[in-house]
């Protein structure tokens, strides 16, 4: 500890710069506007009760309440009826900061339907890409069939080709076939994964043959083979796989942009994160923060919890 | 039928080895079908159309020849987005992949705390990069930001007086970053280092637990003094097929940079289109003003730098035999 | 001369201590096998040696000069080790070259593509070549020089890595297990190669094995060590015949030495129950061992004092070892005979063995060898 001092020294430099971000995020979405614009309060801010100004404008008491709230204020003007009234609706409105920026959060946008968006498209994906991927990789790892090398060939070369950098010719197929502003949109230019072909065939090669042999005499047919032989001894590559496909498709943010305008409704979290940038100025830092906080945290604290499978799932990209 | 035609003498062995081409077929069908349509159609579309002045809603189209490829190497935009793509690449593949190694390096020989740091180092590499741009352009705020703030809390000390930029700062404001043309492109180099690092470094870490130990001790014995000579004999040789894949996947990674600027200028790809990277010039052309011709031909121009790097690796790749 | 002294050599891991206080005067020119089973710090001894791992207490001396707080580097000892650890990028002339250049060169000449124009590096590169050459030649790797490891076999590999080390001129030759990943047959050969190689050099060779008959075969000197500590150091002759302690005894010898229980009683030893010969200067005490190799047994009568069935037999051709159930004792006794008395050791029959109480091993109840003198052999025997 005490030789390596300057190795720590470096370390934890490093370490504040990369998570400096992280804490400003947290910090602001937890704070009130003013905190934000004079910079103070620490990382909790004080926490002292603000009002919202657009709930108590909302409730601005019109002719009719105020008359009929003179029962409740005997003896009053009208004008001090509808200041009491005021000071009620202020007092309602009053909450914590942080309260705040998270109601705000999910109110102003319906957040709720993006964070949904974003595990819909994630599963399909995922899911559609292993029932593609995983017969695939069987037939090519242990069937001999004419045509075989070819098609691994195929393979090869189809993993030259980044999805992102097709976008263009994919928007206009997808654009002729009117299947913009489609969950399909989403979906669809992913899945098909030759990586993840590839990965599984690579470990399909590691399963011995007599495993499959054995299946065989059994009388199981190719079709249960791959279901029921090959995908138990598949999960600890599936499962990598699956944080390798779900951590890249819920924060992409590329694709989505292109073949999603307009409606909200299809929005995936990172899209509706842009949005709200979009119209919000700058009193509106701690609720976007809160949004943003919302969408960073699921893959982050699954991260934190399972941190080897999460490393081991991301470096197997590396193992090619 | 086939059954029919077999020889007497192996009809078992025909039948398997037909059912198994049959099979074969059958399973690997659907991803040919899909690797055809959403990965090899586009390329093609993409080539094609990079001949032609094709606009979405319109019925037909004409070809122009090179005329695409003709703007694309001669006007000054592209000029600028090819400048802003290189700078990105050149700066960030290097810095990132050397980072990696770095922090790997440092972490496997520090005692302590290793995993806490190789945690909080894979940590941008999980997070939504769009949200943690926003976050960025927030730190990078000329009056409020943090970084800024951090800065201004040298002002009146030494750093002063031993630091121009320093000097220059606290008497006339500090950089506006993403609003000032000459930091723009490097704020985004920044972001994409920050992001990418934990990546290299995690893929560097695996690489170095599968050094033989044995091969330092042998260093050590033939008269490897120092731990640069160590590492020059034994650590960056092993460690040469991991620096092939970073590189290269950092590379193709590094040409796709796309949501940082999106989210720092969503109009103009920074102050004078000084980021103005060729993803967004994909997206700007191809998508928003409908100029699908000279999208598709950025699109092809994009495929061959990426497809080229790949090939280099794999030619890298297949050249090492080492010996586990 | 180089003259290695190892003087209370310590090592603890925390609480444990895994070499507890070792001395051991090597001299120039031997070759000495460090044997023991797994877990009895021989690795560690060789490698607090090499100065790749510090010793908590005690000293090495290599030639005269205190080696504590010199690095591996510069204790001018090679090593061999297990995995042969060759350089997988270098080839097999680089990989021998190493220790040569980074000894010899300085660190601008070693440069990759400028280094070879420094001045002096061109005329250090040619001997370096020369002398790579004839280390190869040495061990007859010549045609292998431009392969990488990669290419070559396991017992190619075993060679480069003792061209690697005796392309330059050591105190000493440290080789830790160098043949535990060859095949059986290249085993037996390279064995031989070894102290071939060793009595050219006339170097100090220290070994580590755990395979007592390489320790046997090729060592000047085998130090036995178990828990920590040497039991025994000795020529191997010396070893086999004489050992000092009944763990030695056990560990050195194939099949192992037989181990019968016997009690002294007022100068008579007795073994099942029998008196087999009288005993002087020694205390009488219970507990007391006889230790019998598988050749000190010979066939006898009915009227014996080991009697029992034969359980198993394995013919050699040039020997037969039989195990014989004897009652009363728990382990079987192993004896080797001539193949002619081959008829004799059918499963199942019932053989007496007899032996010289001459050629017997006593070991006290500590285990710690016993040498009385022995008055009259089988008196009580004939007396009664």
């Amino acid at each position: 500890m005490t030789r390596d001092w300057w190795k720590h020294l470096i370390l934890i430099l490093g370490a504040l710069v990369v998570i400096a971000p992280f804490y400003m995020m947290l910090s602001y979405s937890l704070k009130s506007p003013g905190e934000i614009d004079r910079g103070e309060g620490g990382f909790f801010g004080r926490q002292e009760m603000m009002i919202d100004e657009r709930c108590v404008a909302l409730r601005d008491p019109n002719r009719d309440e105020v008359a009929s709230a003179a029962k409740r204020f005997p003896g009053l003007t009208d004008r001090e009826i509808r200041d009491a009234l005021i000071t009620e609706a202020e007092a309602d409105c009053a909450m914590r900061p942080a309260v705040f920026n998270y109601t705000m959060a999910f109110t102003e946008a319906p957040l709720l339907r993006y964070l949904l968006n974003g595990v819909i498209v994630t599963v399909s994906i995922f899911v559609i890409q292993v029932l593609v991927a995983l017969p695939a990789a069987y037939a090519l790892a242990k069937l001999r069939f004419w045509g075989r090398e070819a098609v691994f060939s195929l393979v090869l070369f189809c993993l030259l080709i980044p999805v992102h950098a097709i976008a263009l010719p994919l928007y206009i197929m997808l654009a002729k076939l009117g299947l913009t502003n489609t969950y399909a949109a989403l979906v669809v230019p992913w899945t098909i994964s030759v990586f993840g072909i590839f990965l599984m065939r690579q470990f399909f090669m590691t399963v011995p043959d007599d495993l499959i042999d054995a299946a065989r005499m059994d009388g199981m047919t190719e079709f249960s083979i791959v279901w029921r032989v090959m995908l138990p001894t598949a999960v600890p590559a599936l499962l990598a796989f699956a944080i390798f496909s779900v951590v890249a498709h819920w924060n992409d943010y590329f694709w989505p942009r292109i073949v999603v305008t307009g409606s909200r409704e299809l929005f995936t979290p990172p899209l509706g994160l842009r949005e709200f940038k979009g119209d919000g100025d700058g009193s509106f830092f701690g609720p976007m923060m809160a949004t943003a906080t919302v969408i960073v945290c699921p893959l982050i604290v699954a991260f934190l919890l399972a941190q080897k499978r999460f490393i081991e799932g991301i470096t197997l990209s590396g193992m090619k | 039928m086939a059954v029919t035609e077999i020889p007497v003498a192996a009809p078992a062995a025909r039948s398997v080895e037909a059912s198994q081409r049959r099979t074969g077929w059958f399973l690997t069908a659907p991803a040919i079908t899909l690797m055809g349509l959403i990965l090899l159609g586009p390329v093609l579309v993409a080539l094609v159309l990079s001949f032609t002045d094709y606009a979405l809603g319109n019925s037909g189209f004409n070809w122009v020849g090179l005329e695409n490829y003709e703007k694309l190497f001669t006007r000054s935009t592209y000029e600028k987005m090819f400048v802003a793509t290189f700078t990105y690449v050149v700066t960030v593949v290097p810095l990132s992949v050397g980072l990696g190694l770095g922090a790997a390096l440092l972490i496997t020989s520090v005692g302590r705390f290793r995993d806490l740091y190789k945690t909080i180092y894979f940590l941008p590499v999980m997070a939504t990069l769009l949200a943690m741009a926003i976050a960025w352009e927030f730190m990078l705020h000329p009056t409020i930001g943090m970084v800024n703030r951090t800065i201004e809390m040298g002002c009146g000390t030494f750093l002063e007086a031993i630091w121009p930029f320093m000097a220059q700062g606290c008497e006339g404001g500090f950089p506006l970053w993403l609003g000032d043309q000459r930091y723009a492109i490097w704020v985004v180099c920044f972001v994409g280092i920050w992001q990418g690092f934990g990546f290299n470094m995690v893929l560097y870490l695996a690489g170095l637990t599968s050094v033989h130990r044995e091969l330092y001790h042998a260093a050590e014995m033939d008269g490897a003094r120092s731990a640069w000579e160590r590492f020059r004999l034994v650590t960056w040789p092993a460690l040469g097929p991991t620096t092939v894949f970073v590189v290269t996947i950092s590379c193709i990674r590094a040409f796709q940079v796309f949501d940082t600027i999106e989210a720092f200028w969503p109009q103009g790809a920074g102050p004078n289109k000084s980021a103005y990277v060729m993803m967004f010039a994909i997206f700007e052309k191809g998508v928003q003003q409908n100029l699908i011709g000279i999208g598709s031909a950025i699109t092809v121009v994009f495929l061959g730098f990426v497809m080229f790097l790949t090939l280099i690796q794999r030619w890298l790749v297949e050249r090492k035999v080492h010996y586990g | 001369m180089a003259d290695l002294h190892i003087d209370g050599v310590v090592k603890s891991f925390g609480e444990t201590q895994v070499l507890k206080g070792i001395s051991l005067d090597i001299r120039h020119g031997e070759f000495i096998a460090l044997v023991g089973p797994s877990g009895c710090g021989k690795s560690t001894l060789l490698r607090i040696i090499a100065g790749l791992e510090s010793q908590s207490a005690g000293d090495i001396v290599i030639a005269g000069r205190s080696v504590a707080g010199v690095r591996a580097a510069d204790r001018n000892l090679s090593m061999v080790f297990q995995s042969y650890a060759l350089y997988p990028h270098l080839s097999v002339a680089d990989n021998i070259a190493v220790p040569l250049r980074m000894r010899t060169m300085g660190a601008v000449q070693r440069l990759p593509l400028v280094g070879r124009w420094m001045p002096g590096a061109a005329e250090r590169n040619r001997e370096i070549d020369a002398e790579v050459r004839k280390a190869a030649s040495t061990l007859e790797i010549e045609t292998l020089l431009d392969r990488k490891p990669g290419q070559l076999s396991g017992g190619q590999r075993q060679r480069v890595a003792l061209g690697r080390a005796l392309v330059r001129d050591p105190a000493a030759f440290l080789l830790d297990e160098p043949l535990s990943n060859l095949d059986a047959k290249l085993r037996v050969q390279t064995r031989g190669e070894i102290a071939e190689l060793h009595r050219r050099l006339g170097a100090t060779f220290i070994y580590v094995t755990h395979d007592q008959v390489e320790a046997m075969t090729m060592s000047s000197r085998i130090a036995v060590m178990m828990e920590g500590q040497i039991l025994q150091c000795d020529a191997p002759d010396l070893v086999y015949e004489d050992p000092e302690d009944i763990r030695v005894a056990e560990f050195i010898g194939s099949p192992k030495i037989n181990i019968l229980p016997a009690e002294l009683n007022g100068g008579s030893l007795r073994v099942l129950d029998r008196d087999i010969a009288r005993l002087t200067r020694v205390a009488d005490q219970p507990g007391i061992r006889l230790g019998l190799r598988p050749e000190a047994l010979r066939l006898s009568g009915a009227d014996s004092v080991l009697t029992g069935v034969v359980a198993h037999h394995e013919n050699l051709g040039s020997e037969v070892f039989a195990q014989i159930e004897v009652p009363g004792l728990s382990e079987r006794v192993v004896l080797r005979a001539d193949p002619s008395a081959r008829r004799r050791l059918g499963l199942g029959a019932t053989v007496g063995l007899d032996f010289d109480i001459g050629d017997a091993l006593l070991f006290d109840t500590s285990g710690k060898r016993l040498r009385p003198v022995i008055e009259a052999a089988r008196a009580a025997h004939q007396v009664a």
